[in-house]
């Protein structure tokens, strides 16, 4: 965990390995890091849905979600789109640098009070970021969990992330849809926008819980579509994401209303969310 | 706890007296005070209705490193910053002292921010009771007073030639202690002065206002037009936000010189529309009409909502400098009139 | 004195008009010496609107403040008017923003004010203390009666205005679409001798002067927000990408601030003062703008903010510019 003494203190990691997801100005790379001092593992554990502050020193730090499940050991990944001062500064890196690293924080998924139920993730774009630790959660502990579905789009074949993991949730029998919003040639699954793939795929929402995350407008018609189909308020999930610079709630300015993203969340149930004016501002 | 004396014109003396400790009083420049480290204890006055920049400048700092690094090094310098050497705040109000009570519930939530507790833990606040509350002072109206002793370690009331010292914690006699040989002991004489000072200042307020029911109010009113005549002659400086001692909003950025670097942290207003800004561009409170709405939500609703306690004391400063008389009571008042229902149909 | 009626009568004519948008204007404050600007869509909120000596405000500052929301599909963009009430000072921005085509003469309504001067609240208050109440002035000849908190004080206006009103040479709005008074003399010729007097100092004490004085800055920024020059959309300052200026406030990066501030409004500052009034710590910030007035005045012999057709200085090539510093 953090260092209790000074939560502002990053720890140092080593990227072990980093790649591309996808290609552009707005390009994805993902990081897969371990710490410099391998005692930092006796002491940290994270959840699904919680984050961390990536950064650099001389530069800054950004608010990430951890991308890998605690189930899977040894390292953590984190998943970069490159916009700004600090994401730039990250995507100059490559296996063998070192970056900071500080964590976990936030809130996380309820898995347990999950167990048994229907799980369907509804991602977009980077938002299969915090859906990639729930599902690889479930899959290390897949006999706690009923039927587990992927629902996933993103603008291109080239803007999907973790290319190639749907593959291996298929063929453990999780059925995944996968979806582009403009037709291209060879693409041989749905072609539409998220939502809609979600209302053609049409879960069950009894025993089921929906998690969801991606751009905000498709966060906002995934929520109304997930409605639409008789999902109630506590069955939807989502992480938000704002500005962030302690990471700690000291700092003030993540705020939605009286939660604070960095602390409160990221993870919120619908439930929570929908009293919130500034929520869906 | 003790009670004690000295004469007013000794205050020099008093403060010598407390070598051990590091001492922070008000001095003016002008006919403004500024809570500074006392080199010179001849600057030092007890005369000042309260000063400009908040004391909370004193606890967190405009601007802090919080820790130190190399250029082109992995590690950081290891930093947990030790404890601060004793110190003392002399003269102190009370509004003041209740402010660092208040941001203590944020400090501490969860995560300690070893910065501001390290000093919260050094030092003694001996406070300076009002015998003349300025004009735009509310603080009954917000859990405090005038010649509130809650938030203290010894509380002093200017008396006029003398001044008198009550202790009201281990902390405030120790400061005591260092004083022995210049304070004395109070009398009965004293004490009344005092307690009538006390109750005369109370009835000196001018302002108020009764803030039941605002805290759960004020989200009902996200939508209301009623923000607008505040927020649309709002400038979107810091003023307000950078005076206010329960105000403890930061930003955190890195700094080198050649290649001896920080980080460091310093105020940051959430007037200020980069403060939530997103690098894609996109602003959640894009205007002044959200950021001054959010403001004020955060003061009366939803740092009360966490913490059970209205983040401001009544001291007046928001309302005595903000350029265009944006005025936290007559928002207040018009949140309280605003029909929520109307919000709907605006 | 600006007669009450006539003023909210024009305004309440200005308000009804299709083409207008908002009013700009002045109200009573809720205490002490000043008055509060206000915004007012509906014409039955202009018999709130008062002119008197407490109306410091320049309002040119909000015809720059008011965010451009992008204008959602299928909608028209609003191309209503805005009306401002303006003193002499605050007129001269208006013309400083025409003549940087901020906007367009056809996007406001200037309702000038000839003005005899505003209470300085620094002095106002040492000489009669603070007051939770608002104080009402009315002008009498070289006087003004104040009443304060039930009290009646009368003072000279030499002993309450602010220093700029003493030395003001533009009382009568420069720009108007209607005037609501009748125009006055000028005050006083400005031969800048505050600038002489600050510069016969060494430059030891000159540095020793600043250095306390930015010391003291929080960087609150309300000297740039109430400034009605200062609307670029992303100000140097706050950019991260590079980052020129930086956050925290050490001695160097004050000073760099206001230096960069001064320069930016070379040519371009009209004096109005708001920048020193809101000032918490009470930096003298105009001494450096003043100075840069008086060179620019003397190099280029240029006045900004009185021509509507003039160029901006720095926007303009002179061959006769001087430059003794070039080769």
């Amino acid at each position: 965990m953090m260092d209790e003494s000074n939560p502002y203190l990053p720890y140092t990691v080593k990227i072990e390995d980093a790649w591309y997801e996808t290609p552009g100005d707005r390009a994805i790379k993902t990081f897969k890091v371990n710490f410099t001092d391998e005692k930092v593992w006796d002491t940290w554990s994270h959840r699904p849905g919680q984050c961390a502050m990536v950064g650099r020193l001389g530069v800054g730090e950004s608010m990430f979600c951890i991308s890998s499940s605690p189930t899977e050991q040894g390292y953590l990944r984190f998943s970069v789109m490159r916009m700004g001062k600090v994401t730039c500064a990250l995507h100059e890196l490559e296996a063998g640098d070192t970056m900071t690293v500080r964590g976990p924080l936030g809130n996380s998924f309820p898995l347990e009070e999950w167990e048994g139920k229907n799980i369907i993730t509804v991602g977009g774009g980077i938002g299969q970021a915090p859906l990639r630790p729930v599902i690889n959660y479930i899959r290390a502990n897949r006999d706690k969990y009923a039927d587990l579905k992927v629902i996933y789009g993103a603008r291109t074949m080239s803007d999907h992330c973790f290319k190639g993991e749907f593959d291996e949730y298929n063929q453990e029998g999780t059925a995944c849809h996968l979806s582009i919003d403009v037709d291209e040639e060879k693409w041989p699954h749905f072609v539409g926008f998220v939502p809609n793939l979600l209302m053609e795929v049409a879960p069950n929402p009894e025993s089921a819980i929906a998690v969801t995350c991606g751009p905000p407008i498709m966060i906002k018609f995934v929520i109304q579509n997930l409605e639409k189909l008789g999902f109630a308020p506590e069955q939807i999930f989502t992480t938000l994401e704002e500005r962030m610079k302690c990471g700690i709630g000291k700092c003030g300015r993540c705020n939605v209303g009286h939660l604070y993203v960095c602390k409160d969340g990221p993870v919120f149930s619908y439930a929570t969310l929908k009293d919130i004016p500034e929520a869906f501002a | 706890m003790a009670n004690y004396k000295f004469a007013k014109e000794k205050l020099a003396k008093v403060l010598s007296g407390l070598s051990d400790f590091k001492v922070l009083a008000p001095a003016l420049t002008g006919d403004v005070a500024r809570f500074q480290e006392v080199t010179d204890p001849a600057q030092v006055t007890l005369d000042y209705g309260n000063s400009n920049v908040p004391p909370k400048e004193l606890m967190f700092p405009e601007t802090e490193t919080l820790f130190k690094y190399r250029l082109g090094q992995d590690e950081v310098e290891a930093s947990v910053p030790s404890p601060e050497e004793k110190r003392v705040i002399f003269g102190i109000r009370p509004c003041d002292a209740q402010a660092y009570s208040i941001v203590d519930n944020l400090f501490r939530w969860d995560f300690n921010d070893p910065y501001f507790l390290n000093r919260r833990e050094s030092t003694a606040l001996v406070g300076l009771a009002c015998a003349d509350p300025c004009a735009n002072c509310f603080c009954p109206s917000v859990g405090g007073g005038p010649a509130s002793e809650e938030y203290l370690d010894a509380v002093m009331f200017d008396l006029g030639d003398a001044v008198y010292l009550k202790t009201l914690t281990d902390k405030g006699e120790g400061v005591a202690e260092a004083l022995s040989g210049v304070l004395e002991a109070a009398g009965g004489d004293e004490k009344k002065a005092a307690d009538k000072q006390a109750k005369d200042a109370l009835g000196k307020i001018q302002r108020s206002i009764d803030t039941a029911g605002i805290p759960e109010k004020l989200p009902s009113l996200y939508d209301h037009p009623f923000w607008e005549q505040f927020s649309d002659r709002c400038l979107g400086c810091g003023i307000c936000t950078y005076l206010c001692p329960t105000c403890h909003c930061f930003d955190i950025q890195d700094e080198s010189e050649a290649f001896d670097a920080r980080r460091a942290r310093m105020w940051d207003t959430c007037m200020f529309a980069e403060y939530s800004l997103h690098t894609s561009g996109h602003n959640p409170r894009p205007t002044r009409k959200e950021r001054t709405r959010n403001r004020i939500s955060h003061k009366y609703s939803y740092f009360p909502e966490k913490f059970d306690v209205i983040a401001c004391v009544g001291c007046g400063r928001c309302i005595n400098y903000c350029p265009v008389n944006i005025d936290i009571l007559d928002i207040l008042e018009k949140s309280k009139e605003a029909e929520a229902k109307e919000a709907k149909t605006a | 004195m600006v007669d009450s009626k006539k003023l909210q009568d024009k305004a309440r004519e200005t308000l009804v008009r299709d083409d207008v948008r908002r009013l700009i204007g002045w109200k009573r404050g809720t205490y002490g010496y000043e008055a509060a600007p206000t915004v007012i869509k509906d014409a039955s909120d202009a018999e709130a609107l008062i002119f008197d000596p407490t109306c410091v405000q320049n309002l040119a500052s909000f015809l720059t403040l008011e965010e451009k929301l992008p204008v959602p599909r299928g909608a028209e963009p609003d191309t209503r008017k805005v009306a401002v009430m303006v003193k002499g000072c605050d007129s001269r921005a208006i013309v400083q923003h025409l003549l940087e085509k901020a906007y367009g003469r056809d996007d406001v309504i200037v309702l000038g004010i000839p003005c005899r001067g505003v209470i300085d609240r620094r002095k106002a208050e040492k000489l009669f203390g603070d007051v939770a109440t608002p104080v009402e002035v009315k002008e009498e000849g070289d006087k003004l009666v104040l009443e304060i908190g039930g009290e009646v004080k009368t003072v000279d206006r030499k002993d309450i205005l602010m220093d700029k009103c003493l030395r003001c040479r533009y009382p009568n709005p420069l720009v108007s679409d209607f005037l609501l008074d009748e125009e006055v003399e000028k005050f006083a010729d400005d031969d800048f001798a505050d600038v002489d007097e600050f510069e016969k100092q060494s430059p030891a004490d000159k540095w020793a002067h600043w250095e306390e004085q930015f010391g003291k800055c929080i960087r609150c920024y309300s000297c740039r927000n109430v400034c009605p020059m200062c609307y670029c959309v992303e100000c140097i300052v706050t950019k991260l990408r590079p980052q020129w200026t930086r956050r925290s406030t050490d001695i160097s990066e004050n000073t760099a601030y206001h230096i960069q501030r001064a320069w930016h409004l070379a040519g371009r500052c009209i004096e109005c003062m708001e920048c020193q009034r809101v000032c918490p710590v009470d930096i003298p910030i105009m001494t450096l703008n003043r100075k840069l007035t008086r060179d620019v005045k003397e190099l280029f012999d240029y006045e900004p903010g009185v021509d509507t057709e003039a160029q901006p200085l720095l926007a303009s090539y002179n061959p006769q510019d001087p430059e003794e510093y070039i080769m």
